[in-house]
């Protein structure tokens, strides 16, 4: 890992079919601690609560921060299946980003954070994300993700 | 025109910044002046000038948490939404503030 830049990790072909799967599935890989897991899960679901996490038709950005994180990262998971009718809406998912941050991250893998989530605005990046396969190729359409890739 | 806009969320690490880059593309396609600042975990960044806020035809929060410093905002004509409108909708957010700007013309 690269202490400067924030990690990234893809995972492909993820057995997830609910909501409430794919959070687990978030809060493990947020911390390795029993405690940990449930506290990553409500505040996932309570960012939820805020407002919707779509930032397109079929991607969504959970995101939390919290004590319980170890290490700031970028976590692209690309379901099996669509995960259908997310949170009782009629909006199927293809592709979740979440990004957990640890408590009292630098600034420097804030900016560089918030400079990534900027480039997720772009419709037509997030359009070839949900359309590749292949890992490989996935990675490769990602701006910058490789010097920070784990 | 002239628009300003604050961009807020809860966490302050993922739609604050994703509805400020989606509001200026949506701004400078329609031919707009747009000044964003964002307050998030990273503290204010862009911070509007009282100039930019002076000019400005109309004002867009789109925050899911209180804007700091809302003062500025005294006496101008305000649109405010949740981020969620911002991400999922910009073009029509940023042609509801034309709306409204040409009403009062």
């Amino acid at each position: 890992m690269n202490g400067n830049n924030p990690v990234f990790q893809i995972f492909f072909q993820c057995a997830l079919d609910t909501r409430e799967e794919a959070y687990a599935f978030i809060s493990r890989l947020a911390s390795r601690e029993e405690r940990g897991q449930k506290e990553v899960n409500r505040q996932l679901k309570e960012r939820e609560k805020a407002g919707s996490l779509f930032i397109s038709e079929h991607v969504i950005l959970p995101h939390v921060e919290s004590q319980w994180i170890q290490t700031s990262r970028i976590i692209f998971i690309r379901p099996k299946r669509p995960i259908v009718s997310w949170n009782g809406s009629n909006q199927h998912v293809y592709l979740l980003v979440c990004v957990l941050l640890k408590e009292n991250e630098s600034v420097q893998i804030k900016r560089k954070i918030a400079s990534f989530i900027r480039a997720l605005a772009d419709e037509k990046l997030v359009n070839r994300l949900i359309n590749v396969d292949e890992k490989e190729k996935f990675i490769q359409k990602i701006p910058k993700i490789q010097e920070g890739l784990e | 025109m002239k628009i300003v806009c604050v961009t807020a969320c809860t966490v302050g690490i993922a739609h604050t910044y994703i509805a400020q880059e989606k509001l200026e593309n949506a701004g400078k396609k329609a031919g707009h002046e747009i000044h964003i600042e964002t307050q998030g975990t990273i503290g204010i960044e862009n911070e509007l000038t009282q100039q930019q806020i002076d000019e400005a035809d109309i004002v867009i929060l789109a925050a899911d948490v209180s804007v700091s410093g809302r003062e500025r905002f005294n006496g101008k004509t305000i649109i405010q939404v949740g981020t969620e409108v911002a991400v999922k909708s910009p073009n029509k957010l940023i042609k509801k503030a034309e709306e409204i700007v040409n009403q009062k013309k």
